[in-house]
């Protein structure tokens, strides 16, 4: 028996939606309907979702508004807020679609009407990689004029670097020279982007809605039920692990130093896949911190002491920084500084220890709190598979250390986990998903991974995961790093994977074991013929290491590769591997 | 001076196997069915040399190659090792052993010119651990090769026109000859001799070149007769080492070797024929008393004509009746143990076509070598600079033997000769440029001597990259004698030279138990301490004291030590007086090696 649908077409909701919410409110009675009405009303104003202006109950039903949101995302933030926005956006009333920038049509932006673009920035100042093609095309000449579109731009960044937040600020001055609206200025975000990036997001949905109200949309945020091809939802609380297991994985010859990481969760393991971070909360080195204390006149204050060894950043030198440290301290030379522009060379190779005792005044603990910025958790690439290793998770850790104007500096994480962590002691952890570094859905599917240096962390995960998995396709790896005798991550386990079928071929690369130097891009281009059969045959191939140099010497050669292997001109190549990455069967997490 | 040997009469008395008249089995199932030693079905399957080598190059996960593959490389020159330093910490940190290649080159005696002098030092640099080793047995090798570096390194040879072919392994290895440049035509006699044996005795596979230089397959020729028509499919059944020797100097250790030559000089100099030695060898295991080092014997005269002809007799009769069921007892050595030095002499001679004359006399006075400058014949001058265990490295805060040697072979217009006793000899020198040399000598703290008992020493690598070491021997024993130097010189005795070698383990490399005081390794830090061979190397030790621990060493000697500084007649040896003063008992040759061993009285 079918009932008269009671919620108009208009609605803003799916057909589905709709069939189901006629088919619970079709047998109401009226007071069972006002009581639903008033406890939706009651739930959104609790949480505070809905906009003040309420809209009014007796205008007429009409159509969400279509927002379109694009994010450029690296390490998965930027993702991560734009999902947000889409969830809120929804609740206000809006038709949102969340677009990676990986996918996203540059010539028909110009048919947006409203569009959020939430972009990271990358290393010196670039976008993520997966962004890089569509990022050109709207820098480019070729982009489409976006007259009547409206928008607003977040941009994500890390004031350490000197370019901050540059692509998001050239996308944002981009659209509006390409005829957009801006409707909302942008806001930079530092790592610590949850509190700005909320109250930017808040502020563009009204700024974005539409002039008159959006009718009488019913607030309610239907959680979308997880359809089947997507990642269940990892839980992102914090929670504590034990370390295991702790080496240096480097012989006691080598000049390197890479930490072995395994970590036993109290409970069940996060649900973690392989290709996801693990994000780790780390502790500064006490004896900076014992440093900028004294620098500081601040020596014996022990809640300040705890603060700065567990809650700042205390290391990050940036042009902010010293801004924040002039304003609150006054100091004339330092001022000096900014006013003769020479702040962005001053701080090249230096950190916060370095101004607060060249610049030396007296210091507050509030003026310690006001100059830094929150110590942000550390994400490093999961070397493990839940398939082979039950309830733990392994990290691959390199220890930085390394010297700058006469002082030797330490990695924050790294070298808390390579000194000051031992088997036994407790971390605070949690999972960064990474759904765009993910083994190919069909197990048959061959894989190619290249991962020098601690690069290979999560194809030690993928291994894992394929052996556990019996998956049927074949493994390749590429690996590099300086010594072999000294530097063979895992080299004892990959003999076994190959011994085991898990891994069909490995090819090394170690740079400084001959005269010239050889890298995992030669290895690919000497191997050119067989990588290329195996793309052919539909393998995956990930990316994972260096950021600055690696991936796009590996890129640039596989493109040579092509052109070499197929016969195709540069531009033919280009396409072939740029056709790889738009299939997302060219994966990279590089850092 | 002892009394040279000659074929013992005694032999005579004793009964001797039938030796085989058929020559070696080189069919996979025969050999299984009559029960060869591992080694030999590995030759037999490994097409002259090949094996699975090729296809072990490229495993790149791995530094290491297959265990057979392992035996069959030594016959390129190369050994696999691992450093053992670093054992305990690799599977810990999931690395594999630390693998890397030994590699030796054939240098017939000893002789490298100036050029390839640089070329080798340039490879120590780049593809070994910085260090070129100048061995017991007039050559080099290079320590800490890894696997993916082999190749370049046998190029870089190559271009020194210099190769490792037979360098190790079941094959007539690096001959040695005098390097005393002082008797001019004798060395060039004895260093033809040498090189002619070396060229000629070469294993003829083309293994070497296709493997490391990326030879072309000679494709056909798997008949063994074409391949290797001397050794055959099986080569050797055991390494068999040649030397060739110009009295009165030892230095090359005739009487430690498989084969060896000695010069027979007329009034002027003059070799008017060749000694021919066979069955001397140091190798033994411990605790296995049918295994034994043997001093050889002096079989018959020859002439210079006939010298290539005998050699290659020897060793094919030695190719045929050789064991090759039991390894360890694969050597020349138990070869005429077993069978007799009659019938083994009358074989040589049958398979040269000719009877031979007895031996002629000579005398050895020393197997040492002469240090500092000497003038030749020709009015040319040689330096022989003292380098500790031939070890020819940049020491920090020490001595820049590497980098000395490399400016000195930048201006050098001689040569260079390695001396059996791992030292080096600038040879050749003009008088006017002596001063050069010298001040480059100064420049780099080379030295041309050290005391009485370190210039008369000799050891072996052992640790940590050789995988037989049981105990150190090249590390150790340069503080040893610091110790026994204090020791010798409070009881007036630093100016006696006394002969002292060092080896970790007994297979002998430095040739411990000819040596006056031989030290073989048992344990970390526990040696087994062999005294009374003779000064000139003719006489093999005996076992004085078993399972010494390091500290002990000196304590032991000391007394010793006081008794012969206040006991010897004139001129006596060490090695004499503690035999004619009871302290040990006299080894006559191998086989009573093991016998009446231990001190034989207390010492006050």
């Amino acid at each position: 028996m079918s009932r008269p649908a009671l919620l108009p077409r208009t609605a803003p909701f799916g057909d589905a939606e709709r069939a189901h919410l006629d088919a619970a409110l079709g047998s109401t009675t009226a007071l069972q309907r006002a009581w639903l009405a008033g406890f939706l009303a009651g739930l959104d104003a609790a949480s505070g979702a809905v906009p003040a202006e309420a809209p009014a109950p007796a205008a007429p039903p009409r159509a969400a508004e279509p927002l379109t949101i694009v994010f450029a995302s690296e390490s998965g933030n930027s993702e991560k807020l734009a999902g947000d926005v889409g969830k809120l956006a929804r609740k206000n009333g809006f038709k949102p679609k969340v677009v990676d920038f990986a996918d996203l049509d540059v010539p028909a932006l110009g048919r947006e009407k409203r569009l959020v673009v939430i972009a990271a920035t990358w290393g010196e100042g670039e976008p993520p990689a997966r962004a890089v093609r569509a990022y050109g095309e709207i820098m480019g000449e070729g982009a489409p004029r976006l007259d009547g579109v409206e928008f607003g731009v977040l941009a994500l960044g890390d004031t350490s670097y000197a370019e901050f937040c540059a692509i998001g600020k050239r996308l944002d001055a981009r659209l509006e020279e390409l005829g957009a609206k801006r409707v909302l200025p942008r806001v930079d975000c530092d790592l610590d982007f949850d509190k700005p990036a909320a109250a930017w997001i808040k502020d563009a949905l009204k700024a974005l809605a539409p002039a008159e109200p959006a009718g009488n949309v019913v607030a309610v945020d239907f959680a979308r039920a997880g359809s089947a091809d997507e990642d269940v939802e990892v839980s992102r609380e914090p929670v504590t692990v034990e370390v295991i297991e702790h080496v240096n994985l480097n012989s006691s010859r080598s000049d390197k130093e890479t930490i072995h990481l395994a970590l036993a969760f109290e409970e069940a393991a996060p649900a973690y896949e392989p290709g996801d971070s693990l994000e780790l909360y780390p502790e500064n080195d006490p004896a900076l911190v014992d440093q900028i204390l004294r620098a500081a006149g601040l020596e014996g204050d022990a809640a300040l002491r705890q603060a700065l060894l567990a809650e700042r950043d205390i290391t990050t030198l940036s042009a902010a920084t010293v801004e924040r440290f002039v304003k609150a301290t006054g100091h004339e030379e330092a001022r000096r500084l900014i006013d003769n522009g020479e702040v962005r060379a001053w701080i090249e190779g230096r950190h916060l220890i370095d101004l607060i005792e060249t610049y030396p005044a007296k210091l507050t603990a509030q003026h310690l709190s006001d100059i830094t910025r929150p110590l942000p958790p550390r994400a490093y690439s999961i070397a493990s598979s839940r398939a082979e290793v039950g309830d733990e998770a392994h990290l691959t850790i390199a220890a930085v250390r390394y010297t700058t104007h006469d002082r030797a500096r330490t990695g924050v994480a790294s070298v808390h986990v390579a000194d000051r962590i031992r088997t036994g002691a407790k971390l605070k952890v949690r999972v960064k998903p990474n759904k765009h570094f993910r083994l190919p859905k069909d197990p048959a599917t061959d894989v190619i991974m290249v991962g020098p240096g601690t690069g290979v962390a999560p194809f030690r995960a993928f291994v894992q995961e394929r052996r556990a998995t019996e998956a049927p396709g074949r493994n390749w790896l590429f690996f590099g790093d300086r010594h072999f005798t000294h530097d063979f991550l895992y080299q004892l386990e990959w003999q076994e994977a190959l011994e085991d079928g898990s891994l069909a071929r490995i090819d090394v690369a170690f740079s400084r074991d001959q005269p010239e130097k050889i890298y995992v891009q030669d290895r690919i281009w000497e191997q050119r013929r067989e990588l290329v059969a195996w793309l052919d045959g539909g393998a995956h191939f990930y990316v994972c290491g260096d950021a600055k140099a690696m991936a796009k010497d590996v890129r640039a050669a596989l493109v040579k590769a092509f052109a070499d292997v197929k016969g195709l001109d540069a531009a033919a190549a280009e396409a072939a591997v740029a056709g790889l990455e738009r299939g997302h069967r060219y994966q990279q997490d590089v850092y | 001076m002892a009394d040279h040997k000659t074929a013992d009469l005694s032999t005579a008395e004793r009964v001797y196997e039938t030796p085989p008249t058929e020559r070696p089995i080189t069919e996979a199932e025969a050999a299984r069915a009559a029960k060869l030693s591992a080694n030999e079905h590995i030759k037999i399957a490994s097409g002259y040399l090949r094996g699975t080598l090729a296809e072990g190059l490229l495993k790149n996960a791995t530094g290491a190659i297959s265990d057979d593959d392992g035996q069959l490389v030594k016959f390129h020159g190369m050994y696999l090792q691992d450093d053992r330093d670093l054992r305990a910490e690799r599977t810990k940190k999931k690395l594999d052993k630390a693998y890397s290649f030994m590699i030796r080159l054939r240098i017939a005696g000893g002789v490298v010119t100036p050029k390839q002098w640089l070329i080798l030092d340039e490879i120590a640099r780049t593809y070994a651990n910085g260090t070129l080793r100048a061995t017991t047995r007039q050559t080099f090798q290079y320590h800490g090769v890894i696997k993916s570096n082999l190749k370049r390194t046998m190029a870089a040879i190559d271009s020194a026109l210099l190769d490792t072919i037979a360098a190790c392994g079941d094959v007539n290895r690096n001959v040695m000859a005098a390097t005393n440049p002082a008797q001019k035509g004798a060395h060039e006699a004895a260093y033809k001799l040498a090189k002619d044996i070396s060229d000629s005795l070469l294993p003829k596979t083309n293994a070497w070149r296709e493997i490391w230089l990326d030879g072309e397959r000679v494709v056909g020729g798997e008949d063994a007769g074409e391949v290797e028509p001397v050794y055959g499919k099986t080569y050797l059944p055991r390494k068999f080492k040649t030397i060739v020797a110009v009295p009165p100097s030892n230095e090359v250790d005739v009487y430690a070797h498989d084969l060896g030559f000695i010069a027979i000089l007329d009034k002027k100099g003059k070799v008017t024929g060749w000694n021919v030695t066979v069955g001397g060898g140091m190798g033994m295991t411990h605790g296995e008393t049918d295994t034994f080092p043997r001093t050889a014997d002096v079989m018959l005269f020859c002439e210079p004509d006939y010298a290539l002809k005998v050699a290659e007799a020897v060793m094919t009769v030695q190719r045929d009746w050789g064991n090759r069921n039991v390894r360890k007892n694969a050597r020349l050595k138990y070869t005429i143990e077993r069978y007799g030095l009659k019938a083994f002499r009358a074989e040589v001679e049958k398979r040269v076509g000719r009877a031979f004359q007895d031996p002629k006399p000579f005398t050895f006075t020393g197997n040492g070598d002469r240090y500092g400058w000497v003038e030749g014949d020709d009015g040319k001058h040689h330096l022989t600079l003292y380098v500790a265990s031939g070890r020819i490295k940049d020491i920090e805060g020490g001595p820049q033997i590497l980098s000395g040697l490399r400016r000195i072979a930048e201006v050098h217009q001689g040569d260079f000769r390695l001396t059996g006793n791992q030292n080096v000899i600038i040879a050749n020198v003009p008088a006017d440029r002596k001063a050069e040399i010298d001040a480059l000598v100064q420049e780099y703290g080379l030295t041309a001597g050290a005391g009485a008992l370190r210039r008369n020493s000799l050891a072996c690598v052992a640790l940590p990259t050789c995988g037989l070491a049981l105990a150190e021997s090249e590390r150790y024993l340069p503080s040893l004698i610091d110790e026994l130097e204090e020791s010798l010189a409070s009881h007036g005795l630093s100016e006696d030279e006394i002969t002292i070698r060092m080896t970790g383990c007994p297979n002998g490399c430095a040739r411990p138990f000819i040596a006056e005081i031989g030290l073989v390794g048992r344990g970390p830090e526990r040696y087994n301490l062999y005294l009374g061979a003779a000064f000139d190397g003719s006489r093999l030790s005996k076992l004085y004291a078993e399972d010494v621990t390091a500290a002990d060493i000196r304590p032991k000697l000391d007394p010793l030590f006081a008794a012969y500084a206040k006991d010897r007649k004139a001129g006596e040896r060490f090695g004499d007086f503690v035999i004619r003063a009871g302290y040990v008992a006299k080894t006559g040759n191998g086989p009573d090696f093991h016998v009446q061993t231990g001190a034989q009285k207390a010492v006050a």
